[in-house]
């Protein structure tokens, strides 16, 4: 698999979270410690260092920590609202599933009795079958089925009343409401943030661990300096990561909407 | 005393490695043990098919299929797996539609399918028989069906007519049906209604049963009007009816026979393609007190099968009904499983290898028993009264399991089947339509 293909670093999500978190503080650290040792030498060779460089280079390196520390914080926020949108698609789902069932559960029967069952089927399929694949980046596609299923047999349904007519629109209209929804959840199972901007915070983590290359001041000082904000780095990048895909890694929707409808489906 | 010596950088280097070093060597087990990163390890698994029509006319019956078989794959992958590995499902659409089933079925296969489960209408099974055979997969089959055919490799977990007709017309013929005298054949136009039939009438020609055909009738898959076709019953003086009708349409046929008034004590209807599933589109006034003949009903009154019925009801719905071909259904995935240890590999030559070492399992119907020589398996003949509550009274069962016969000699002379040896024996070539 292509290193720079998002699915290529997913097995990164099953690491757990706190393992995972020290995995990308020892890389960072680990980085500023091995340049310190092999790049700094050669740097310092192209810097004179005079008494006020190490104030020229805390100014730059002030300025550059500002504008990356922004977009840090701007990708952080932009990758929350994707799994904060993902989440709302799944609860707006769920949601239309429940008053979808209760719709069905008004009509005559053995027609409601077929519909709802059709519905749990749904329900169970997401909770067993759909949320693991979701959780390995894949999209399901046997939910189609199971919603054709039902689109199908409410179809068969022949109004014979005006109230019936009335309850059948409904229950269309509430139908389409739910396919939207569950479209839209299964738009964000890959949605992530662009390998642009991936390109752009990595090369900003390294041109920021360059900077502190440069510093003139005891070795031992350095790595511990350098070490701290390399560390802080890792960690801010292990939370972006973390958010980046919806339903991948410890900050992921779950799937409490469908279990808690289902439960509620069970005792009805 | 010398001032201490500053240390120079290659000391903080080398310092610096060593603690480095002895830090990872420290912390590296309980950070990353096994050097897996603390990842769980992920279940190797093997991928199954399932055909089934989730969509259109059979669908409400199929469904079933695929949710019996689904639940008995997770109960296998819950205890563990099959030979270390998780099984997963591959259940595609086949939408009741016939020439969709040799596609989907190329398409599981594809997808590294070691068996598939499936088909309901004898069409479907046709249909993909090809594809099997040229895969040299196994399908395990779990529909009652017609008989007269035989392939190596397909699992037949469904009656026979020598498990499911023959019976039928020896209880009509007896005290307990009534010592019935006028047979009214009515089926679906289709390869299981005709060839059931078929057996039926040279059963009875042969036989010293004292019941006759009087009257014999079909209508395509999915008719809903049956009310010319209950006149004849009427006007031909039968005085029972075997109902081979497939689908939807036996909501037509019950509606039309209760507005004809026809007393199920008087021209009882005993239907082979009704269970429960079915009796849930139908209204229980139309159908009650007719019969159905099956290998198993969900008021089978034994331990094994109320904790069967409570399982699957608790894993899909309350209002949810077990039925014949779920019993079967659930039936093939175990005794798969049972082959496949026995095997001890997922090869369909293994496996079918496995088969003549003689597999049997306890289902909520009973035991059943795979015979290497048909690929059939053995069972019950039971017999149910419609009741009111959708349910079946059961007023008659086989004493022992009956052993399978694709080609009942009454009906195909000459014609066998034994796997373990040299396959199927041609007898003459038969017509089941000629004489229609």
């Amino acid at each position: 698999m292509h290193p720079f293909q998002p699915e290529s670093w997913y097995w990164l999500y099953d690491v757990p979270p706190f393992r995972l978190s020290l995995l990308f503080v020892a890389v960072f650290v680990g980085f500023y410690w091995l340049g310190s040792i092999i790049v700094r030498p050669i740097l310092r060779q192209f810097v004179k260092y005079t008494a006020g460089s190490n104030d020229i280079i805390g100014y730059v390196l002030s300025c550059f920590c500002v504008f990356y520390g922004l977009l840090l914080g701007l990708i952080a926020v932009t990758a929350y609202q994707n799994v904060s949108e993902a989440g709302a698609n799944v609860t707006r789902e769920a949601s239309a599933l429940s008053a979808l069932y209760e719709d069905v559960s008004r009509y005559p029967e053995p027609h409601a009795q077929n519909l709802r069952w059709l519905l749990r089927d749904y329900t169970r399929y997401v909770i067993k079958y759909a949320w693991p694949l979701q959780q390995r980046g894949i999209v399901p596609q046997e939910g189609a089925i199971r919603a054709a299923a039902f689109y199908d047999r409410l179809l068969e349904f022949k109004p014979a009343t005006p109230p019936e007519e009335i309850l059948h629109a409904e229950t269309l209209r509430q139908f389409n409401t739910f396919l939207e929804a569950r479209q839209m959840r299964l738009y964000s199972v890959n949605s992530s943030l662009p390998a642009s901007m991936w390109y752009v915070m990595i090369l900003g983590a390294i041109l920021n661990i360059a900077i502190c290359w440069l510093f003139d001041m005891r070795f031992i000082t350095q790595l511990m300096l350098g070490g701290i904000l390399a560390a802080y780095l890792g960690i801010m990048m292990h939370l972006i990561f973390d958010m980046n895909q919806p339903f991948l890694g410890d900050v992921s929707i779950t799937a409490e909407p469908f279990e808690t409808l289902y439960a509620r489906m069970e005792d009805a | 005393m010398p001032p201490a010596a500053r240390p120079t950088r290659r000391d903080a280097i080398r310092g610096g490695a060593a603690a480095t070093l002895a830090a990872a060597r420290a912390l590296a087990p309980a950070l990353f043990a096994g050097c897996s990163l603390g990842i769980p390890p992920r279940a190797k698994t093997v991928t199954v098919g399932m055909l089934h029509s989730q969509t259109g006319p059979l669908a409400m019956s199929a469904t079933s299929l695929r949710d019996i078989e689904l639940h008995a794959i997770e109960g296998i992958n819950a205890a563990g797996g099959l030979l270390g590995r998780e099984i997963v499902a591959l259940a595609p659409d086949t939408r009741s539609k016939v020439d969709l089933f040799p596609k989907r079925a190329r398409q599981v296969l594809d997808a590294d399918a070691v068996a598939v489960f499936g088909c309901w209408t004898s069409a479907s099974r046709k249909a993909v028989l090809p594809v099997f055979e040229a895969a040299k997969t196994l399908l395990f089959y779990p529909v009652q069906y017609e008989g007269n055919e035989s392939s190596p490799s397909v699992v037949y977990g469904g009656m026979v007519p020598n498990q499911q007709i023959l019976p039928t017309l020896d209880w009509l013929a007896g005290a307990a049906g009534g010592f019935r005298k006028k047979l009214f054949l009515v089926g679906s136009d289709y390869v299981f209604p005709r060839t059931a039939n078929y057996v039926a009438k040279k059963a009875l020609e042969a036989g010293a049963r004292g019941l006759k055909v009087v009257g014999e009738e079909y209508v395509p898959l999915g008719d809903r009007d049956f009310s010319g076709l209950v006149r004849k019953i009427l006007d031909s003086g039968a005085d029972c009816v075997l109902n081979t009708v497939n689908g939807d349409s036996n909501v037509g046929l019950f509606a039309a026979l209760a507005e004809a008034k026809v007393d199920p004590a008087k021209i009882p209807v005993v239907s082979t393609s009704i269970a429960e599933e079915e009796l849930r589109s139908i209204l229980p006034a139309q159908v009650k007190g007719h019969y159905a003949a099956g290998c198993y009903f969900q008021s089978l009154d034994t331990p094994a099968n109320q904790s069967w019925v409570e399982g699957f009801r608790r894993e899909f719905g309350y209002d949810r009904v077990t039925d014949d071909p779920m019993e079967p259904a659930w039936c093939l995935v175990h005794l798969w499983k049972r082959a496949v240890e026995k095997a001890g590999s997922f090869d369909t030559a293994a496996i079918r290898q496995a088969f003549c070492e003689g597999l049997e399992f306890d289902g909520p119907g009973g035991r059943v028993r795979l015979d290497p020589r048909t690929q059939h398996t053995t069972k019950y003949f039971r017999l149910g009264r419609i009741r009111s509550d959708r349910q079946f009274d059961i007023v008659h069962a086989s004493p022992e399991p009956i052993a399978p016969d694709p080609y009942p000699q009454v009906a195909f002379p000459g014609w066998s089947v034994d796997w373990t040896k040299d396959g199927v024996t041609r007898g003459p070539e038969v017509d089941i339509h000629g004489d229609v």
